[in-house]
């Protein structure tokens, strides 16, 4: 509930007229104002307290987001270790809630994997064959929801969503786009999609609110490919073949934008899903297009500027 | 502060701004949501039309909004599912994508562009019930007028999703221009197959179409008979 997708999530749960009671967790305190719900900051190895919290509320829908993405907020390493600790604390915790009737977790089109022949535009019965390390740590987390689902008989719904971008939302991806010089391949310049997080957090409320028990992709409609996001920024667009890569993924790193492996596979061999199942189960139809969330995405400030701080009488 | 963080990327960005004015003059445009980019077809189309010009019928056969499976025969390295898709898209108006692209750099990326699918049947299944036209090629031939069996692993896929399919004749020529895309009407199963084999009569029977539409078109007749000779491959 501290990052801007639990925040914006939390704001929506609270106008609904079937939440009563809404209790968060997170790492950071909630960057929106929350009328109704109750914040926990909480550690992802605080397990005991978690569960403790989790199991007093007694929730009757759990929604888990708690997931790092690599060089989003944490480096990979970390990040690993924050999923799997907050996984562990709060799907167990689910597992232990006579009330619970549904679970909706993040999960992420990295899941799919992008191997040589794999589809391009994977539907939710495509095989998961993850191929980096984001995809790895989401294909853990559903198969430790899927388990718990099954041995509870709790609905689990998996929303499995493009790399998600907006103003606040610290996005490895964002970052990389958003710098003066941006590499690209220059032998596939592959197209992907993406989400903007108000979007994500109406999927999540939507899922919620149906009790879903699939997983489903939530996509932007329509495409872009990185060489066509540079030059919609306006920004310069550095074209790489492919061993250069690694020196520009350690200079993208010193300027403070790291390129994980997952950014550069989106790069290389694209990522886009098919999201048509989700307008069907949930009635989900996406505000924002991907060229349009890359069009914000360059049209946000980098330096926000506040003016001199007057005191008033 | 702000003037501070913001000053070295101004610098770089004015510097390479410059540099890259032709580049950034060029018409920016997404692709849709299966990676074609209709901006770039458009562009190659004349480079297309050099080596092609393709006559077109039957196109009042095809459905006008739903998602269709256009089959059409192959001579070896005739690029027939290319230029009959680009053929296609012109004279019905909508993206019409060929399967078959290879899934390697730089020109898997490439055709995915000008509308490449990979031959998998998820992948022709999800651009069926997206309602999009997609044009596959039966096996390749060494002969202009031989239709090949047709894979009925990709057949699956209009069976699964409802689709209706169509045989579409082509015939090129390696040494003219001179090229032909005639699509047929529906080919309907003769029996109703709960199994497996629903796909595997319909392909046959796209197949079987194929061949008597290729029978009418009769050979190249160019009036130079070695050249004709040549394009009959």
């Amino acid at each position: 509930m501290g990052g801007e997708l639990g925040s914006l999530i939390a704001a929506q749960l609270e106008a609904e007229p079937w939440v009563g009671a809404l209790v968060g967790i997170d790492v950071d305190p909630p960057r929106r104002r929350l009328r109704k719900a109750e914040f926990h900051l909480l550690q992802p190895s605080q397990r005991d307290r978690i569960v403790d919290v989790v199991t007093s509320f007694n929730p009757h829908v759990l929604i888990n987001v708690s997931v790092w993405e690599p060089d989003a907020r944490a480096s990979l390493t970390h990040a690993r270790q924050f999923t799997a600790d907050a996984t562990k604390a709060i799907v167990g915790a689910a597992a232990e809630c006579p009330a619970l009737e549904s679970m909706v977790l993040r999960s992420g089109l990295e899941i799919y994997g992008r191997e040589r022949n794999a589809a391009t535009r994977p539907t939710e019965n495509a095989p998961l064959h993850p191929t980096t390390e984001y995809g790895k740590m989401l294909a853990n987390i559903e198969q430790s929801a899927r388990e718990v689902g099954r041995r509870v008989g709790i609905a689990v719904g998996k929303l499995r969503l493009a790399p998600v971008l907006g103003k606040h939302v610290p996005s490895p991806l964002g970052r990389v786009l958003r710098q003066p010089v941006v590499p690209f391949s220059m032998m596939a310049d592959a197209p992907f999609a993406v989400i903007e997080d108000g979007d994500a957090a109406r999927a999540f409320v939507a899922a919620a609110a149906q009790r879903l028990d699939e997983p489903l992709n939530i996509v932007a409609p329509g495409a872009i490919t990185a060489l066509q996001a540079v030059l919609r920024g306006r920004r310069v667009p550095l074209p790489l073949v492919g061993p250069e890569w690694a020196l520009a993924r350690r200079l993208s790193h010193l300027f403070g934008a790291p390129i994980p492996d997952h950014v550069v596979e989106l790069m290389h061999r694209g990522r886009l899903g098919d999201g048509s199942r989700a307008r069907e189960t949930l009635g989900f139809e996406p505000r924002l297009s991907t060229p349009e969330v890359i069009d914000h995405l360059y049209a946000w400030e980098s330096v926000v500027r506040i003016g001199s701080i007057r005191e008033v009488a | 502060m702000a003037e501070l963080i913001e000053f070295p990327k101004k610098v770089v960005g004015k510097a390479g701004l410059a540099l890259l004015e032709p580049v950034l003059h060029w018409p920016v445009h997404s692709v849709d949501d299966f990676g074609r980019d209709p901006h770039l077809i458009g562009m190659l189309s004349p480079l297309a039309k050099l080596r092609w010009d393709v006559s077109v019928g039957g196109t009042r056969h095809l459905p006008v909004r739903g998602g269709a499976l256009l089959v059409c025969n192959s001579r070896r390295w005739a690029l027939n599912a290319v230029y009959a898709a680009l053929a296609l898209s012109e004279a019905t108006g909508r993206p019409v994508r060929f399967v078959g692209r290879p899934d390697v750099a730089p020109i898997g990326p490439f055709m995915r562009r000008i509308g490449g699918l990979l031959a998998r049947p998820d992948e022709v299944l999800g651009a069926l019930r997206n309602h999009e036209l997609v044009l596959m090629s039966s096996e390749g031939t060494n002969h202009a007028r031989h239709a090949g069996p047709v894979d009925h692993h990709l057949i699956s896929a209009a069976v699964v999703s409802g689709s209706p399919v169509f045989p579409v004749a082509t015939m090129s020529s390696a040494v003219s221009r001179a090229a032909r895309a005639e699509v047929g009407p529906q080919v309907r199963p003769r029996r109703k197959r709960k199994g497996p084999l629903a796909e595997v009569e319909l392909a046959e029977q796209v197949q079987h179409h194929l061949q008597r539409m290729l029978d009418g078109f009769g050979g190249m007749q160019t009036g130079v008979a070695p050249i004709d000779w040549l394009a009959e491959g």
